[in-house]
């Protein structure tokens, strides 16, 4: 782990610097990050135009919000890909409700590809959680996984696996504790 | 996998938010209740962190050229928002693990004989005064470390100073801060204690002098302040410029 733990120190420090209003720093974290992000704006909304739209999006909002970056509760690289995600599902969003309702059986996620060029710090935590993940049942982690990345809600979720609202938030809710669960474990 | 405990009400909607099942009105009531409830906020980022090394199995994807010119034109000039927003981040980060303490106190040791700086042109006074702000750094390149964070607040004709380094790292000596305006003499505006942050309040004659380009400096002096009314006696251990928040 000691690339990842270079890489930490690294991004780290930037964030001040970002905070304080100094753009070269800024420009530090786009080339260290961006290629990550783009690549999650990708997988979100599968298309490159949008993609490249939330990108800098994100980064301006990286650009306002550096200074509640809390080093003690996530690493830089999990604060600016939850950011990326949730622009890029904010995006989805927008489209209209249709756009993700009918996507849940299309939700292979991508796996491996990543080690090389992957500057994520928290290989560990990523091993971990899915490690987690696979104890579940399919159908759970299925969910779980859509609504990750798809930001589909309940609803969807409940009209498109056509089992009734109740019964999908239980399992999301049984799921995500026996993550949790796991995890602390 | 044993069996785990279900969450309780409020965790399970902090887990459902940060997964993004919640629809548009759950979602926006919490997103209110993060807004004001520092606790479910807290249980919110918890789990989106639980959540976010999922993200780490994408595959990662350059971005097309000229994203980050775009990025550039469109960051705002004053960007961070209100200025006790900026001390907080300040405050955090000297609290929170940026291992500033030791690093800055290693700053401080190895900058004692640094010459303050000397601002050379003439600084403008503006008429209306606006909303400045400055972090005193001692290093250079890329060894800078922040040693205080101030904030020039016209309207409340104050200098809000935040001293990033740990309480009582001083022991028998004290930092006075001073403001060096154009060609004028360093200014006292007084002692900053380790680790505290302190308002204080500017006679007219010094508000005067609160502009873009101003430097403040601190200096490392006996208890009680430097002896000379015009300048430090101790050594200079860092500086920064004021700048439009």
């Amino acid at each position: 782990m000691a690339a990842a733990a270079t890489t930490t120190d690294i991004l780290t420090p930037l964030m001040a610097r970002i905070a304080a209003g100094e753009r070269e720093a800024l420009r530090q974290l786009y080339q260290a990050t961006s290629a990550k992000l783009f690549g999650v704006c990708l997988r979100i909304l599968s298309d490159r135009e949008e993609s490249e739209d939330v990108l800098q999006d994100v980064y301006v909002t990286i650009w306002r919000r550096a200074d509640r970056f809390d080093g003690a509760r996530a690493s830089v690289m999990t604060w600016v890909s939850t950011i990326a995600r949730n622009r890029a599902i904010d995006r989805l969003r927008a489209r209209g409700p249709m756009a993700y309702a009918e996507q849940v059986d299309d939700m292979e996620i991508a796996d491996g590809q990543d080690s090389a060029e992957t500057l994520l710090s928290a290989a560990d935590d990523r091993n971990r959680l899915h490690g987690c993940m696979s104890e579940l049942d399919d159908r759970t982690q299925k969910v779980i996984r859509t609504a990750f990345f798809e930001g589909v809600t309940y609803e969807a979720l409940a009209k498109s696996m056509d089992a009734p609202l109740g019964t999908v938030k239980s399992w999301i809710r049984r799921g995500l504790a026996k993550l949790k669960g796991c995890l602390q474990s | 996998m044993s069996e785990a405990p279900d969450l309780s009400e409020d965790e399970a909607l902090a887990a459902e938010h940060a997964l993004g099942v919640l629809n548009a009105r759950d979602r926006a009531a919490a997103e209110l209740r993060m807004a004001s409830e520092p606790a479910f906020a807290a249980d919110v980022e918890a789990w989106r962190a639980r959540l976010a090394p999922m993200l780490e199995s994408v595959a990662a994807v350059p971005a097309p050229e000229g994203v980050w010119q775009r990025i550039e034109r469109m960051l705002p000039a004053n960007d961070n928002g209100a200025i006790m927003n900026k001390l907080r981040f300040w405050r955090n980060s000297a609290v929170g693990g940026f291992a500033l303490a030791a690093a800055s106190l290693a700053g401080v040791m190895v900058q004692v004989n640094q010459p303050p700086v000397v601002v050379e042109r003439q600084v403008p006074v503006s008429p209306q005064g606006q909303l400045l702000s400055a972090s005193v750094t001692t290093g250079e390149g890329s060894r800078i470390q922040p040693l205080f964070t101030a904030a020039y607040d016209p309207d409340r004709k104050a200098l809000i100073v935040t001293s990033l380094l740990p309480e009582g790292s001083e022991r028998d000596k004290v930092h006075e801060l001073w403001l060096i305006a154009g060609q004028d003499n360093p200014k006292s505006l007084g002692l900053v204690e380790s680790g505290k942050a302190k308002v204080i309040a500017l006679p007219t004659e010094l508000m005067a002098k609160m502009a873009e380009g101003a430097t403040l400096a601190v200096s490392l002096e006996a208890p009680g302040g430097s002896k000379n009314p015009n300048g430090p006696t101790g050594p200079v251990i860092g500086a920064g410029k004021l700048s439009k928040l």
